[in-house]
């Protein structure tokens, strides 16, 4: 069990400035999901843990003792390459014994862990196969399998899913998940997809531009943003964002100011019908524009007051274009964001 | 339809173009008469004997010839592919001061003429005591190959992800093990172009032979068959039966390893 | 593992099987044509056999590079102890300093005994003690055909015409009266005394504007154009060839040629050079010696006398009637002229009677720039640019300049302090810039970065000393007065050589022609290789056979190529005529003696050896270019051609530029196959390019400041070029 703690990491490039003084701190056994848009320094950072990249500043701690001096390859970690990085000249099972090997592990040992972690990924029926024979997600199973083989107590991933289509990705978004559950390493997943980052993370950091945003649950950073740029980043569709009239409308004192965004996710949008809660407000009505049925639902776009949004609804529910529905929101679950700072105003008095 | 025949047409034009000469040269090892010239396209003919070959193994020290040339193309390619190998492993993936300068003065070594490097040649090895030894043509002909085959193995590494040597690294490899056990393996098709540039360069080479080796018991193929061509009285036959031999290793090389010619070639793109 | 152990065991042993025992050796270094090689292996046989203590080691050289590698090695402070050629080639080498007077190691007495011939004077001293004496032409002719010799040119003319024959009727001559290797002027040199003076006079300056060159020159044309009774085109071996399968009855060859024509079972007999009519006077073949040399670095009393005693031995009476014996040369040795061995023999008396009509061979340096420069009139007349009259008056002028070249001692001149102090200035400021880094690059070694430092060092060492310090080395010979006379003490004198280079035409003329040699060739190099892989990749099945087949003339050796490709040029015997002739019914073209045709065969040629490289870059390109993008200019209704244009060349491009840089830097700086192919510029220096001239001036003519001078223009050249073009396409680089 390893427990990892970043402190004032820096690093830059030239004038680029990659990180900008990262602190993290990792538990034990944790699946910790790093996520941004590209080139906000979360592979860095990942590598500076793997040591492929020398940190300007700042030091890293695993289970209190400092990693900075160590080289790469005393490190005890194992990574997952976005392109798998497997040795094209060894097969399969070559590629996942390499490192025992190195360690100079008996045969008989590398064999018996190499067979094990193959029949976890159910890919022992590929073990003498070269990678170019492999597809796609079998080569994303073995690349995994290097890396659980080795029996690490820290193991990274540098957006392993991207190269795969959308089905194989859900599923091995599952695999992983289990894996996890299974060999309770600490791991650490980069990714720029925020649906990967909610699903997998027990918890999530969010960065931009070297620094991090947010560190919390899944839930905790999709229900209590701490601003506009993580209300936007994470959730699917994006949440709808509102200015002007329909802000002063709220109940809220911070709202009679200027420059505040008001942002409500699509599922919190309600179709009025009968009384309104306490904690809710019949925020206009809203002129379907177009339906997109998605199956149990059906997410309507549309405009309240000139303001493009986007709510779901029941997709047994028929709608005509231009019809007129009005509709109410949860207050609870709605979000006040200063237009400069972009904080998120209802937490700061919480 | 016409196209692919005007295609197989000149493809069959080539063919023809590209083997003729050597035909040619085993017309005139076969022609018994030590005569370069015959007024006959044939190249076999009635009065055709592989006297030439027989003589060429029995009373020319053809075989000594070809010892010595094997001895010194195997050591130059072993060390052409050692040096190269690793320098331009450096060179590609590590910056350091005077990187490019570097590599662009291994291009400029290609452009000065040849020609005159034989004076200074001679008198470096005579004052390293190297002359009439293998060791100066090893160090010549491995050193005189070497711009070329850095450039070529530069350009394959470049091609190589990053990632193969950052997952060896933390799979406990050290820069050497990761260099040795990941990318070399990996380069096999360049390293062989390598390889075989290194034994051309050493295996047809006349000129700076003919400077460093005295001895005639030192003699490679090339001088061996030089000296069947006097000034004014070349034996003919013997020479053409020679050449044809000396050509043949070279070829078989070039069959044998064709498939990674076409992979491993890479010059790369200029941008270096 | 263990097969890595093996091979560097087995390269141990073999490279331990060569070391040297304790005996003292000498070495002698020779061009003996083949048939005497053998006589003098067997001589030394009996000398080892008496003299345990010394062992012979006899090396051949062709007779160009017997003087070249001589010169490096004497240069070098070492060599062989004796060096064995014709007499002509001690001028030179006495003038460089590079082999001792004999005169006072022998007395008096010792060269009376042999004949004057063979103990040729230079500046007054002897420099060689010659083996043999001859050396010279005579006219050679097929007793089955000719019961007499001519006398006279007018018989010969008459005889010659008589045996000048069509015999099978298809227009083409099947025998030809004469035949010799007409194009050497060595080979028409006897003929100029016969028509006036000698090519020399005053010992040392040419003679060429005359009576005797004009007349020669107007003979050969007439036995050419007029008489028709020797071929159109003529070489060496052409006229040797014709002569053995009895095409020829007759041909004008040395004594040299005697035991070919011996073990082609011929019946030959020899007589002088028909007397020329017009002026009743008999051609004066030229005559030496050959014989040898004793090497300037041999001091060591010892080794001096074990080097002596091998030459008393190689000069003695029996060593002398072996050869004799063996391969019918006349002995030097007078007192073996009454020997029966050579009374006996019928050849040898009869070549004795010709000497008496011969001239001494002139021994001085400047002989060479004689015959240089009568060998490009002569073949520029041969190649009908010139006339006698006009080519007699060329050959003396440009004669007289090369000796002034060849004799020059430049004396240093302002330049060269003002080259010292940037050079001291440069030096200082290049140690001052890079203290630093020079600092850097050796703390690199203890450094984290040491790793890239010893992978990089073993291949720069290499280079390094292999190739930077000729390079500065080569800069210091441009800048300095080395040539024929200043070879053992050169000194640095200026930018004499570059300016002299950079204001003569002819640079600019030769560059022009490099050029066109470097683009022609590149150019088909790139098409024929890029056609090649197209069609291998589309049309052809078995892709690896055709592969395989087109790479045949990269492997094999270049200057195996370059002969091949002569031969196949040759107008008489050479394939391409006889193609033409048979299956195109067109008249042969005389490749190798007309300048522009000659310059087509070298480029064909080394199309020929480049187009492999070309086709395999081309195919690794093309296989890296994906299959659906002709999908998809197929369903664009693209045809060949067009997709030919807009997708493939484009694709491969980046792939063919370095490929084409590297080709046009190795054609432009390609010596072989310009020299070997129109054998050294042939005809009259009209197929030189750049690096071919610079291989003749500092090989050919000692101007080797001079050479060191222009090459280093062909690098800057070249630096210039490709940096530019390197700029251009990192351009278009940063543009797409």
């Amino acid at each position: 069990m390893t427990h990892i703690e970043f402190s004032q990491i820096t690093k830059s490039f030239k004038d680029n400035h990659i990180l900008k003084g990262i602190d993290l701190e990792i538990s034990a056994g944790e699946f910790l999901v790093l996520v941004g848009p590209s080139g906000c320094g979360k592979s860095t950072l990942l590598r500076t843990l793997a040591g492929l990249e020398k940190m300007d500043g700042g030091d890293i701690k695993v289970n209190g003792k400092s990693i900075k001096n160590i080289e790469p390859q005393n490190r005890d970690v194992a990574m997952v390459f976005q392109n798998y990085a497997l040795y094209p000249h060894m097969n399969v099972a070559e590629n996942m014994g390499f490192a025992m090997k190195l360690q100079k592990r008996s045969a008989s040992e590398i064999h018996t862990r190499v067979k094990e972690i193959a029949q976890l990924l159910q890919i022992d029926h590929l073990l003498e196969r070269k990678p170019k024979e492999l597809s796609g997600g079998q080569r994303q199973r073995v690349a995994l399998g290097r890396a659980l083989a080795r029996q690490t107590s820290i193991i990274l991933f540098d957006e392993p899913l991207s190269n795969l289509d959308a089905y194989l990705r859900s599923q091995m978004r599952i695999e992983i998940k289990r894996l996890h559950q299974a060999v309770k390493s600490t791991m650490i997943y980069v990714t720029h997809d925020q649906m990967e980052a909610t699903t997998m993370g027990d918890r999530i950091a969010v960065l931009k531009d070297g620094q991090i945003e947010q560190i919390g649950t899944p839930t905790e950073i999709y229900h209590r943003p701490k601003n506009l740029f993580i209300a936007s980043f994470i959730g699917s569709p994006e949440m709808n964002f509102m200015e002007g009239s329909l802000v002063q409308k709220l109940p809220w004192p911070e709202a009679q100011k200027p420059g505040q965004i008001l942002g409500v996710r699509p599922e919190v949008f309600k179709i009025s019908q009968g009384s309104l809660k306490t904690s809710e407000l019949e925020l206009g009505s809203f002129q379907v524009e177009l339906s997109e049925n998605l199956g149990g639902q059906q997410m309507l776009h549309g405009r309240i007051e000139g303001q493009s949004i986007r709510i779901f609804a029941d997709s047994t529910e028929f709608f005509s274009k231009d019809q007129k529905i009005s509709v109410k929101i949860d207050l609870t679950k709605s979000h006040l964001f200063d237009k400069k700072t972009g904080l998120n105003q209802r937490l700061l008095g919480a | 339809m016409i196209k692919k025949l005007l295609a197989w047409l000149g493809a069959l034009l080539f063919a023809i173009f590209s083997i003729y000469p050597m035909l040619y040269v085993l017309g005139v090892s076969l022609r018994g008469d030590n005569a370069f010239q015959s007024q006959t396209l044939e190249i076999i003919t009635s009065t055709s004997t592989v006297k030439n070959f027989i003589s060429l193994f029995t009373q020319t020290d053809f075989l000594m010839w070809m010892r010595n040339s094997l001895l010194v193309a195997t050591v130059t390619t072993f060390l052409g592919v050692a040096f190269a190998s690793t320098s331009a492993y450096a060179l590609s993936r590590f910056q350091f001061r005077g990187r490019n300068m570097m590599l662009f003065s291994l291009l400029a070594t290609q452009m000065f003429p040849p020609t005159m490097l034989i004076l200074p040649f001679y008198i470096i090895l005579s004052k390293l005591h190297l002359i009439d030894s293998f060791f100066g043509l090893f160090l010549i002909y491995s050193s005189t190959a070497l711009p070329f085959c850095v450039w070529q193995m530069k350009a394959y590494y470049d091609t190589i992800p990053k990632e193969l040597e950052e997952a060896a690294v933390l799979d406990g490899c050290s820069r050497w093990l990761t260099f040795y056990k990941i990318i070399l393996p990996v380069s096999a098709p360049a390293l062989v172009i390598t390889a075989l540039f290194s034994f051309m360069a050493s295996w047809s080479e006349y000129v700076i032979a003919a400077v460093v080796l005295q001895d005639p018991q030192m003699y490679t193929l090339p001088l061996g068959l030089r000296s069947f061509q006097a000034s004014l009285a070349t034996q003919w036959g013997l020479y053409a039966a020679g050449a044809l031999i000396v050509s043949i290793p070279v070829l078989v090389l070039f069959i044998s390893i064709s498939r990674y010619l076409v992979s491993g070639l890479t010059i790369g793109s200029v941008k270096g | 593992m263990t097969f890595l152990r093996l091979w560097i065991l087995w390269v141990l042993t073999l490279t331990t099987n060569i070391a040297h025992a304790e005996k003292m050796r000498i070495q002698i270094w020779h061009q003996m044509i083949y048939g005497h090689r053998q006589v003098l292996a067997e001589a030394i046989q009996n000398f080892e056999k008496e003299n345990p203590d010394i062992t012979i080691q006899a090396t051949y050289r062709e007779t160009e590079e017997l003087r070249s590698s001589y010169q490096a090695a004497a240069m070098g402070g070492s060599g062989p102890e004796l060096v064995y050629g014709p007499s002509d080639q001690i001028g030179p080498f006495a003038t460089m300093g590079i082999i001792q007077p004999l005169d006072g190691i022998f007395d008096k007495e010792h060269f009376a005994k042999f004949d004057p011939l063979a103990t040729p004077l230079y500046q007054d001293k002897h420099y060689m003690l010659g083996a043999l004496v001859g050396n010279h032409l005579m006219l050679i002719y097929n007793k089955k055909l000719i019961a007499t010799p001519p006398k006279t040119t007018d018989e010969l003319i008459a005889i010659g015409k008589k045996f000048t024959v069509d015999l099978d009727g298809d227009g083409k001559i099947d025998r030809f009266g004469l035949v010799f290797n007409y194009t050497e002027p060595f080979f028409i040199a006897p003929f100029i005394p016969a028509f006036g003076d000698a090519i020399m006079k005053n010992n040392a300056q040419p003679n060429l504007d005359t009576e005797g060159v004009r007349g020669a020159f107007q003979f050969i044309l007439d036995l050419r154009d007029k008489y028709k009774i020797i071929p159109k085109e003529c070489d060496y071996e052409t006229a040797n060839a014709l002569f053995k399968q009895g095409k020829a009855a007759m041909l004008i060859n040395g004594d040299w040629s005697w035991g070919d024509y011996k073990e082609a079972k011929m019946d030959f007999g020899i007589a002088r050079i028909p007397m020329v009519s017009q002026t009743g006077r008999w051609p004066s073949p030229l005559v030496g010696t050959t014989g040898y040399s004793l090497n300037v670095n041999v001091k060591d009393p010892a080794r001096l006398a074990a080097t002596l005693k091998v030459l008393n031995y190689l000069t003695s009476e029996k060593t002398q009637l072996l050869f004799t014996e063996r391969v019918a040369v006349l002995p030097s040795l007078l007192s073996l002229r009454e020997n029966p061995a050579v009374k006996n023999n019928p050849l040898l008396q009869v070549s004795s009677d010709i000497m008496t009509v011969g001239t001494p061979m002139p021994v001085v340096p400047e002989i060479r720039a004689v015959w240089d420069s009568l060998r490009i009139q002569y073949q520029k007349i041969l190649a009908g640019s010139l006339t006698p009259d006009l080519a007699a008056k060329g050959a003396q002028v440009m004669a007289e300049a090369q000796i002034k070249n060849m004799n020059e001692i430049v004396q240093p001149d302002a330049s060269l302090w003002i080259i010292k102090i940037i050079v001291l200035l440069g030096t200082i400021w290049l140690l001052w810039a890079s203290r630093s880094g020079v600092m850097g690059f050796i703390k690199g070694f203890w450094g984290p970065q040491r790793f890239v430092y010893f992978m990089m060092l073993p291949a720069f060492v290499g280079i390094f000393a292999v190739i930077i310090y000729p390079f500065f080395y080569n800069i210091a010979i441009s800048l300095s007065n080395f040539s024929l006379r200043t070879f053992q003490d050169w000194s640095l004198v200026g930018i004499h050589h570059y300016v002299e280079a950079l204001t003569e035409p002819k640079f600019y003329s030769l560059f022009l022609k490099t050029l066109i040699w470097t683009i022609s060739n590149v150019f088909f190099h790139v098409t024929i290789g890029v056609f090649l892989a197209v069609v291998i990749n589309q049309v052809l099945p078995v892709k690896t056979f055709w592969r395989t087949l087109f790479i045949i003339p990269w492997a094999v050796p270049q200057y195996i190529t370059a002969l091949t490709w002569r031969g196949m040029f040759n107008q008489e015997y050479g394939p391409i005529n006889l193609f033409l002739q048979r299956f195109l019914h067109l008249s042969p073209v005389q490749w190798l003696s007309q300048p522009f045709t000659a310059f087509v065969a070298c480029i064909v040629t080394n199309v020929w050896l480049g187009f492999p490289f070309m086709m395999i870059v081309a195919l690794g390109g093309l296989q890296s270019i994906p299959q659906s993008l002709y999908e998809a200019a197929y369903l664009d209704k693209a045809n060949a051609w067009q997709r030919f244009r807009h997708i493939t060349l484009p694709l491969l491009m980046p792939v063919m530029v370095p490929a084409i840089l590297l080709g046009c830097i190795w054609t432009f700086n390609n010596l072989n196959i310009i020299w070997l192919v129109s054998n050294g510029g042939e005809p009259g220096d009209q197929t030189h390019i750049l690096v071919s001239y610079v291989y003749k001036a500092a090989f050919n003519l000692y101007r080797y400041g001079y050479a060191a001078a222009v090459s280093m223009l062909i690098f800057l050249i070249l630096i210039a070029w490709s940096l530019g073009s390197l700029r251009t396409q990192f351009k278009k680089e940063q543009k797409s």
